[in-house]
């Protein structure tokens, strides 16, 4: 493609996006909210063998397992790996 | 853009069809789970860790209805983080996904993202009920599964990238391209190192009861997220602002 037919391409498909597309900005903040959401959640839900209770009752967290032991099911049912 | 009504409704999405999940999950995995961790059970006996008492049964039997309300529970918040994370790539997307209502592009990224972070990884490290795994390797396991959809959910953000750049009579080259980037992945990255001793008729049956519970969890998930967001338009603010 030469250069101006390129151009004249970029300036179509811009145009276009200006009648259909409201340019937005993307909340910044909720997306940090969002993934910190994300990373704690999966954490808990899928990986978790004692470490998040291992802060508040110590190495007795790791025996007992109390979050993977309420979760535990659901590893299976949705694929992390487990037992 | 709505800062505070776009992350609640990406978290009531997330949440709800979690918990739909979760309930489905009872009356389809549920029973598979129960017969696995009976032949779990049948093995104590056997190697002498446990007697077949009355008390012994009291215990499974309240220890597993809790395990079962937690299955629910942590659905929901299973659910919720997934929410956050369809969110994210909704609002980062929307603009690109094919024109239409929300519910149609919801339902679209949706698809998308079953079909790579959860399908794909599934052929190649599928679900497995309990008994199956070795304990040692569990950390192992993990981190093949988290590599694994890393490769296949950041591999599609990588050839939408090619893809848009692309004339349409080429844009073969980004799936032919993702294709291959999956297949590579498939190839080099090591199996699952546990030996699987489970009987085939229980272990395919707990397998598509999963696979369908996951796949209502995407559906609903859609749903929810797309009606919402086209009924109160988190989105709006910023519309008014550019007119
Ligand atoms: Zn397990």
């Amino acid at each position: 493609m030469t250069y101006i037919a390129k151009k004249g391409l970029d300036n179509m498909t811009n145009l276009s996006m200006q009648v259909t597309r409201s340019p937005r900005k993307v909340p910044v903040a909720a997306v940090v909210i969002l993934g910190l959401v994300f990373t704690v959640g999966l954490f808990v839900v899928g990986f978790d063998q004692g470490h998040i209770l291992s802060v508040v009752f110590g190495e007795q967290a790791f025996e007992e397992m109390y979050i993977h032991e309420l979760t535990h099911d659901l590893r299976h049912t949705a694929g992390f790996p487990c037992h | 853009m709505n800062t505070i009504l776009f992350i609640s409704i990406v978290l009531i999405a997330g949440a709800m069809a979690g918990t739909i999940h979760g309930l489905t999950n009872l009356a389809l995995v549920e029973p598979y789970l129960d017969n696995a961790i009976m032949i779990e059970n049948q093995a104590l006996f056997a190697s002498g860790q446990a007697e077949d008492t009355p008390e012994f049964w009291a215990e499974y039997k309240s220890y597993r209805s809790w395990q079962k309300e937690g299955q629910v529970l942590a659905s929901a918040i299973l659910g919720t983080s997934m929410g956050a994370l369809f969110g994210i790539v909704y609002v980062l997307s929307r603009d690109a996904l094919p024109k239409g209502g929300d519910l149609k592009k919801a339902s679209v990224l949706a698809a998308i993202m079953w079909f790579s972070v959860y399908l794909v990884p599934f052929f190649k490290y599928p679900a497995n009920p309990p008994t199956a795994g070795d304990g040692e390797t569990v950390v192992l396991r993990a981190a093949l599964y988290l590599l694994f959809i890393g490769i296949t959910g950041f591999g599609v953000v990588v050839f939408y990238q090619v893809y848009r750049r692309l004339t349409k009579n080429k844009r073969f080259v980004a799936f032919a391209g993702y294709a291959a980037l999956v297949a590579v992945a498939f190839v080099l990255m090591p199996p699952n190192p546990d030996e699987n001793t489970i009987q085939t008729e229980l272990l395919n049956g707990f397998r598509i009861m999963s696979a369908i519970g996951v796949t209502i969890f995407w559906t609903t998930l859609a749903i929810i997220l797309g009606v919402l967001w086209q009924r109160l338009r988190p989105d709006s603010e910023t519309n008014l602002e550019h007119h």
